[in-house]
């Protein structure tokens, strides 16, 4: 229990020194391979592609810090996108309407995800599974099939640029550093690595147990509930079919950035750096104009190599 | 939670209510067959994606029109899937199965199983490794063919064009990269400067194409996409960088946004693939085949570009 009663934000640093330097070498040979990698323009770009996996993986990071899992990110960030584009019509409601559609969704799948793992007793694994497959229905089933278009450009607004800034990086931004003082300030944060890291003694310590997972689920929803309201804005419609594997993605970020799968242990900021890595390797092989067979092939190969080389160092 | 008998009970009890009022709200209770009337499976690939689901519709319509009983299963994307709703058909006994396979290699066994029954298939939109009795589709070619063929005339045969490909090693994808590469050939001025798969998605087109403005700015012309998502994805990252006017955008299928797209002047051109027509032709090859009357091995609904000009006639099917 060493770990779970404070996160250790300065031990965590230097674990990820691995990721970071992974980060570096591979930025570094872009910069060198290609003309356009190292630019204001890529690396902005970069940044927008980013924030939606990056929002996912902080979410999903508060559910994985618990010793759980969440499989459903893929289909809520489909069904939010839906529910958010349904309310999102040109004059029809005001702009926060979609936007609080969307999250409450994705925050009500969570909830509900969250409950039947306190109050039901079913494992993490199988209750979001079950999300996904009944979230992805929901959304067929809102969206007769076909995407939601003809959104306000209010709301398709918001995956453009504040000044520089793409908008959904300051979504994300905002996401990751109040999740990672929320971790490291409040007694809930620290909570939530307390049931992760070993649940009897939490309890015994009197943690409630089932708060802290609700809490966990619903936060994650919540997130997933925002991604979805991103990308909708960020393709202009709401697709049924968006979001296919997402928490792969997000999940691999989040194991990349240090988090143990096993809870209890991790951090927002590893996982902000596994969201970077996957991005860069994402734009890279892109701007390279590598074949789509081997994208695949190397994308894998890094991203295991990488956990490798960061688990190898934090042993030593 | 413990399991206690009466958990077990009530855990039991709600999964027989949930199971009932699925069974209700999904499908329509089996009736006993009218004497003379045709009993036609239809297995969809797909009917969460956009352009299967509009062909599952046409298929239950003409089905309707004609007074055939229709036994509709959509397999999901899933090629085993497929493969045991085709062992149901043949349990069920039907006249005549329609498949529209999810993969060439992966379904064959559906063909092979229904064909072993002696029961004659309709293969519809694309093609198995295993021939089918019938074969009612458009030649994925053509697609390709006439979407390149509009980017040569557009560029007068000088320019550099972008593909995006649908995902890797589907028969649509095949094929329309093999038309679109015919065309290239013929002209040597215009050469393919990238190509990369966006898995069919939108939001995946989208990045890639955001991407490209990276390495290639300035360099392209033109950006065949294999579908009209991914045509959306290409467009909107062209707009949002503000330099849609200098690159020529085209997608297939002409799904409604596309369509709305094209009549609002973002969108260049789509090449339509005409749902309705397969249906109908599968439908109706289907009746032909089960009151043993001839019928054409192949029936092959063409393509048509879709541009500015033309939009007002698909916008009405």
């Amino acid at each position: 229990m060493t770990a779970t009663t404070s996160p250790a934000l300065d031990r965590n640093l230097l674990h990820r020194l691995g990721i970071v330097a992974v980060l570096f070498v591979i930025a570094g040979l872009l910069s060198v391979l290609t003309d356009s990698f190292a630019t204001a323009s890529n690396l902005t770009n970069v940044a927008r592609q980013v924030s939606i996996n990056g929002i996912l993986a902080v979410g999903v990071t508060f559910v994985l810090l618990t010793g759980g899992v969440d499989l459903s990110l893929g289909s809520v960030v489909a069904l939010s996108g839906v529910a958010c584009a349904l309310f999102a019509h040109p004059g029809e409601y005001p702009l926060f309407v979609p936007i609080c559609v969307g999250l409450l969704t994705g925050g009500l799948c969570g909830l509900l995800n969250g409950v039947l793992v306190t109050r039901g007793g079913i494992a993490p694994f199988i209750v979001t599974l079950g999300m996904m497959t009944v979230a992805r229905g929901l959304a067929l089933i809102f969206s007769g099939g076909k995407p939601v278009a003809d959104m306000s450009p209010d709301l398709t607004g918001l995956a453009g640029d504040l000044g520089p800034v793409p908008i959904p990086l300051i979504c994300f931004a905002a996401v990751a550093v109040l999740s990672w003082l929320f971790l490291g300030r409040f007694r809930l944060g620290r909570h939530l690595y307390a049931v992760g890291g070993n649940e009897q003694a939490a309890r015994a310590a009197g943690v409630s147990v089932p708060k802290v997972k609700l809490f966990a689920y619903g936060l994650c929803g919540l997130l997933t509930g925002l991604a979805g309201v991103v990308l909708a804005a960020r393709i202009t419609t709401g697709q049924p079919n968006a979001g296919q594997a997402y928490e792969l993605d997000a999940i691999a970020a989040v194991v990349i950035g240090g988090t143990s799968l096993s809870g209890g242990v991790g951090s927002v900021l590893g996982t902000v750096l596994g969201v970077l890595l996957i991005g860069v390797i994402n734009n890279g092989l892109d701007l390279l104009s590598v074949s789509s067979y081997y994208q695949a092939v190397i994308k894998g190969v890094i991203i295991v190599g990488a956990v490798w080389l960061d688990r190898r160092q934090a042993r030593s | 939670m413990r399991l206690t008998p009466r958990t077990t009970a009530g855990t039991f009890g709600l999964a027989c209510a949930l199971l009932a009022t699925g069974l209700s709200v999904g499908c329509k209770k089996a009736e006993t067959r009218k004497p003379g009337e045709w009993l036609v499976g239809y297995s969809s690939r797909d009917q969460s994606a956009e352009y299967t689901a509009r062909l599952g519709d046409a298929v239950q319509a003409r089905a309707k029109e004609r007074g055939v009983k229709l036994v509709f299963v959509d397999a999901q994307a899933d090629a085993q899937k497929q493969i045991s709703q085709t062992e149901n058909f043949i349990s069920q006994k039907v006249d005549v199965i329609i498949l529209n396979p999810c993969e060439v290699e992966a379904s064959s066994p559906a063909i092979d199983r229904a064909r072993a029954a002696k029961i004659p298939v309709v293969n519809v939109n694309s093609l198995t490794k295993a021939a089918p009795d019938c074969y009612v589709g458009s030649d994925d070619e053509q697609a390709g063919i006439l979407a390149m063929e509009a980017i040569a005339k557009q560029l007068n045969g000088q320019g550099n064009v972008l593909m995006i490909h649908g995902i890797m090693g589907q028969s649509a994808q095949i094929h329309r990269d093999a038309g679109a590469r015919k065309v290239l050939a013929k002209y040597p001025g215009l050469k393919l400067l990238d190509h990369q798969t966006a898995s069919w998605d939108r939001a995946k087109a989208l990045a890639l194409t955001e991407n490209w403005l990276q390495a290639h700015k300035g360099k392209f012309q033109a950006i065949f996409a294999h579908n009209d998502e991914m045509a959306m994805g290409a467009l909107l990252a062209l707009e949002r960088a503000g330099v849609k006017k200098d690159v020529y955008v085209i997608g297939v299928d002409a799904i409604a946004q596309a369509l709305d797209a094209v009549k609002a002047g973002r969108l260049d051109a789509t090449v339509f693939q005409d749902a309705v027509g397969q249906g109908r032709g599968a439908i109706d090859t289907a009746i032909l085949m089960a009151a043993k009357q001839p019928y054409e091995k192949e029936v092959m609904i063409p393509f048509q570009v879709v541009t500015r000009e033309n939009v007002d006639q698909f916008l009405k099917k």
